[in-house]
């Protein structure tokens, strides 16, 4: 008999007893969500999250050693800093630093957009602000960050105001809404935020990419009819015009979820707006194409499949270079398409790096109009110049 | 000691199903796949940042309590265990403490995606039925109540 409960002892999956602060409990590390750019000087900066912080290092040799960590918000808050919500960097005309992150608030789904500022190259950052005027306890995340032509900073992020104020009066209200707002004192202080659109995905990045007359445009995964995942394009007015939003994907990818998955823009000083977006209609598909609003992108390419996800893109003179995380049974491959021609072909897909440990999402960096991607992994911080 | 055994037998259904959340690693998914001896086993992947994934949960639950001996249902979010207070607390909000759950043991989730189904982008909600005989069937997004009758 004793026998017996001792094997039943046995058959209990020892795990049963592992609970909270055990030490069977994985050390929490810092989560890999970073954005990295280079200022003028050619310095490489980077931004990510660990201890309530949004912290910055800087390197002056292409990122193979990093300095100590200065800290943007003196006062540790939440920080989302995962998947497709992560701290944000961008620089103004005279190398003024902005750093803009989602901070999740006490309810599933909430966030209030931050941002904060240095103009002394990082070595200290403004008190941070709450980007938003209003400042009810819902989502606003998923902050994207630019700095348009004319040195105004540009902040756009999903915002839920709009589904819970019709989810009140019994109307239907799919997704989210895309609200946007800027700065034209230098990050001092933000205009009252503009609306952008009803009704897009709530969980996807937005791409915010700079026009050849200074302008900025997006890109983001919109919804459209019966949940169907396309992605809108808009160019982001802060004049007195209205932002016009017209579809510019038309994959028919239907969703009631969260594709966690936002798309990439990039445009060509000819203005050629090249794109990378992820569908999963049939074979999860990551897909170029060069926009033309209002009807189906032109040289549309299925750039990977299974496995790969994540992609980003940039453009310098003529050469188009796509990366993507490509992910196998033995772990994942940072991978690159490349076009000489615009955009018109590409060549065969290629391995660049290798991670045994998780990765970040990359991200295409350019200097000089050399191409990098920085790539942050549980290994550390890489920055991967293109090859030539 | 009989008394005591009883007691003990009676105790590990209730301790095995209990809301201790495991994590899963990408060792442990051949493991999860192994086809059930009978029924369906669904894996039901959710993720904190996902609003549509506590309906599709509670569906479903209801699906499983209308069948509980064709359908071992398990809940498995895509977040990594050091969010264990936050994914445990939704589990039990959402009252589906009661299944076995499990959340990824990776701070970066595509692997385990793509070990799971590599035809599954990471999107949410997604449920990954797996036959006794050995046939998957996988499905994003909430599941419609045409989609949901068909699980079994």
């Amino acid at each position: 008999m004793r026998r017996l409960l001792f094997a039943l002892l046995c058959l209990l999956p020892p795990a049963l007893f592992a609970h909270e602060g055990m030490s069977m409990d994985m050390p929490k590390s810092p989560e890999l969500g970073a954005s990295a750019a280079f200022d003028s000087h050619g310095r490489l900066y980077l931004v990510d999250a660990a201890d309530g912080h949004v912290r910055l290092r800087h390197s002056d040799d292409d990122g193979r050693t990093l300095s100590a960590p200065v800290e943007v918000n003196a006062l540790a808050e939440p920080i989302y800093a995962e998947g497709e919500n992560r701290p944000k960097l961008a620089f103004g005309p005279h190398d003024e630093l902005y750093v803009s992150w989602s901070q999740p608030r006490a309810k599933p789904w909430t966030g209030f957009v931050r941002f904060a500022r240095s103009l002394d190259r990082g070595e200290h950052f403004s008190e941070p602000l709450t980007v938003h005027h209003d400042r009810a306890e819902i989502t606003h995340r998923f902050d994207a960050l630019v700095v348009d032509g004319n040195g105004r900073i540009v902040i756009a992020w999903i915002d839920k105001r709009d589904v819970i104020a019709a989810t009140a009066q019994g109307k239907p209200y799919l997704g989210a809404a895309v609200y946007y707002s800027w700065s034209d004192d230098g990050g001092a202080s933000f205009v009252p935020e503009r609306k952008l659109v009803d009704q897009s995905c709530e969980c996807c990045r937005i791409a915010l990419a700079r026009m050849p007359d200074g302008g900025i445009a997006a890109l983001f995964r919109n919804i459209y009819g019966d949940n169907i995942r396309d992605h809108a394009y808009a160019v982001l007015r802060t004049g007195g015009t209205v932002s016009h939003v017209e579809r510019a994907t038309f994959s028919d990818w239907q969703i009631a979820g969260c594709p966690h998955h936002g798309p990439g823009l990039a445009i060509g000083s000819d203005g050629v707006r090249h794109a990378v977006w992820y569908e999963a209609k049939g074979k999860p598909t990551i897909w170029y194409g060069q926009l033309d609003p209002g009807h189906a992108p032109q040289h549309p390419l299925a750039i990977a499949s299974a496995g790969a996800s994540h992609a980003d893109v940039a453009v310098h003179d003529r050469t188009v270079w796509v990366v993507w995380n490509q992910v196998g049974a033995n772990g994942y491959t940072l991978m690159l398409r490349r076009s000489t021609d615009n955009g018109a072909h590409f060549d065969a897909a290629r391995e660049i790096a290798r991670s045994s440990s998780a990765v970040a999402s990359p991200q295409l960096l350019q200097k000089q109009g050399h191409a990098f991607v920085a790539w942050n992994t549980a290994a550390g911080f890489r920055l991967i110049e293109m090859p030539r | 000691m009989k008394r005591l055994l009883l007691a003990f037998a009676l105790l590990l259904p209730t301790i095995a199903m209990a809301g201790s959340l495991q994590p899963l690693t990408a060792a442990d998914v051949p493991a999860l796949l192994q086809p059930p001896a009978h029924g369906v086993r669904i894996i039901a992947l959710w993720a904190l940042d996902c609003a549509y994934c506590e309906p599709n949960l509670e569906a479903l639950a209801t699906l499983q309590r209308a069948h509980p001996h064709e359908i071992e249902l398990l809940t498995l979010t895509t977040d990594s265990i050091g969010q264990r207070e936050a994914i445990e607390a939704r589990l039990r909000s959402m009252q589906m403490d009661r299944y076995p759950a499990r959340a990824y043991a990776e701070a970066s989730p595509e692997q385990i995606n793509f070990l799971l189904d590599p035809d599954w982008g990471g999107e949410t909600p997604r449920v990954l039925v797996i036959r006794a005989d050995g046939t998957r069937l996988g499905i994003s997004g909430a599941l419609t109540p045409a989609q949901l009758q068909k699980l079994r």
